[in-house]
């Protein structure tokens, strides 16, 4: 790489990390100056929640969308809610779906 | 209630907590696997050395971006542009840290650690911190953090030498382990189903971000999803105002 391409790389590098943690020193200064409750403004903690939502959203697209794919991932889908609703932990619900997941696309493929 | 500073924790209580951390990351591996892979992989086939493509993950540390900056190199795009893009692209993180602010305690390593806030580690840490002992916060994102990039890194490194070896040796593994990723987020956005109007904010936010992504609009999927949720949600108290 050029030295060109090397500081456009830096730069990216940078501007991300202050992305990243400009905003969450500023918040824990603000909480360190105020007395009273919390004052994470309502549309800030409102979108904390949804952004995990959207991600969950872009990444329920398979990797190769095709009937069958769509097909794992409902059945996955419904396998770690169904899960999840028993446990109400992390780690079993993912368990879950990826083995209905896996198993679906597997068999889908040795019957192709 | 807020945390403490991570110097009150004893050492061996910050070590445990950093294994757990460690191991709770451990279902974000099946997204960042095969992602680092490829990004290994096409980041060489567009001329990058395996030293650079490891670079630029160590470095920049955001998929989507990172495709995007190792393409517009690729066709020659001006490099103000690709820089421009590629922090557009990360703006959404922007309101990542607020929300964990309040969780976590007090440090100087905050300046390089908030370096492994990815869209998946905000998610997973502002569902696991709440339920943790203050004293544990730091060492948890410690190890859920550092795993998670040092697995992107490897990734990367392991994709840029033998990508194509390892896809046409295992041509399933792109495409199950992905799959741990909707199923984790499924996992931590089901208990926010609390009411009504949570319910339909999130279904908002879901189907928008999943429309934009299938419509190839996925570098702003998860802001402007979160955008359409968040005025739904705001639109439902309004509408239950009005009828009060």
């Amino acid at each position: 790489m050029s030295i060109e391409l090397w500081i456009a790389v830096a730069l990216s590098a940078l501007g991300t990390l202050l992305i990243r943690v400009a905003p969450f020193l500023w918040m824990q200064r603000r909480l360190d100056q105020s007395d009273g409750p919390t004052p994470l403004p309502e549309w800030l903690a409102i979108l904390g929640p949804l952004m995990i939502a959207a991600v969950l959203g872009v990444s329920i697209v398979p990797v190769n969308p095709n009937a069958t794919s769509w097909l794992a991932t409902a059945l996955g889908l419904f396998a770690t809610v169904l899960v999840w609703r028993r446990t109400r932990s992390l780690g079993w619900p993912v368990a879950a779906g990826v083995a209905v997941f896996g198993i679906t696309v597997l068999s889908a493929s040795l019957i192709a | 209630m807020r945390a403490s500073t991570e110097s009150s924790a004893r050492p061996h209580a910050i070590w445990h907590a950093t294994l757990q951390g460690a191991r709770e990351g451990i279902p974000l591996l099946g997204g960042y696997i095969p992602v680092s892979l490829s990004f290994g992989l096409v980041a060489t086939q567009a001329g990058f050395t395996t030293f650079e493509a490891a670079a630029i993950s160590l470095l920049i540390y955001a998929g989507a971006s990172q495709f995007l900056f190792v393409g517009m190199i690729a066709t020659g795009a001006p490099l103000w542009l690709v820089v421009a893009l590629t922090l557009l692209i990360n703006a959404r993180h922007l309101v990542y840290g607020p929300n964990l602010a309040a969780l976590l305690p007090r440090s100087r390593h905050w300046l390089w650690l908030m370096h492994g806030l990815t869209d998946q580690v905000f998610a997973l840490a502002l569902t696991r911190l709440p339920a943790l002992d203050p004293a544990r916060r730091f060492g948890w994102f410690l190890g859920c953090a550092l795993m998670a990039w040092a697995v992107w890194v490897v990734g990367t490194v392991v994709g840029a030498v033998a990508g194509e070896a390892v896809t046409a040796y295992w041509p399933l593994l792109g495409e199950i382990m992905p799959f741990a990723l909707p199923a984790l987020f499924l996992a931590m956005t089901a208990p926010r189903f609390v009411d009504l109007r949570w319910s339909l904010a999130l279904l908002a936010t879901i189907i928008a971000s999943l429309a934009l992504t299938l419509i190839g609009a996925s570098n702003v999927a998860i802001p402007l999803g979160a955008a359409c949720g968040a005025l739904c949600f705001y639109a439902v108290r309004f509408s239950a105002r009005r009828r009060a």
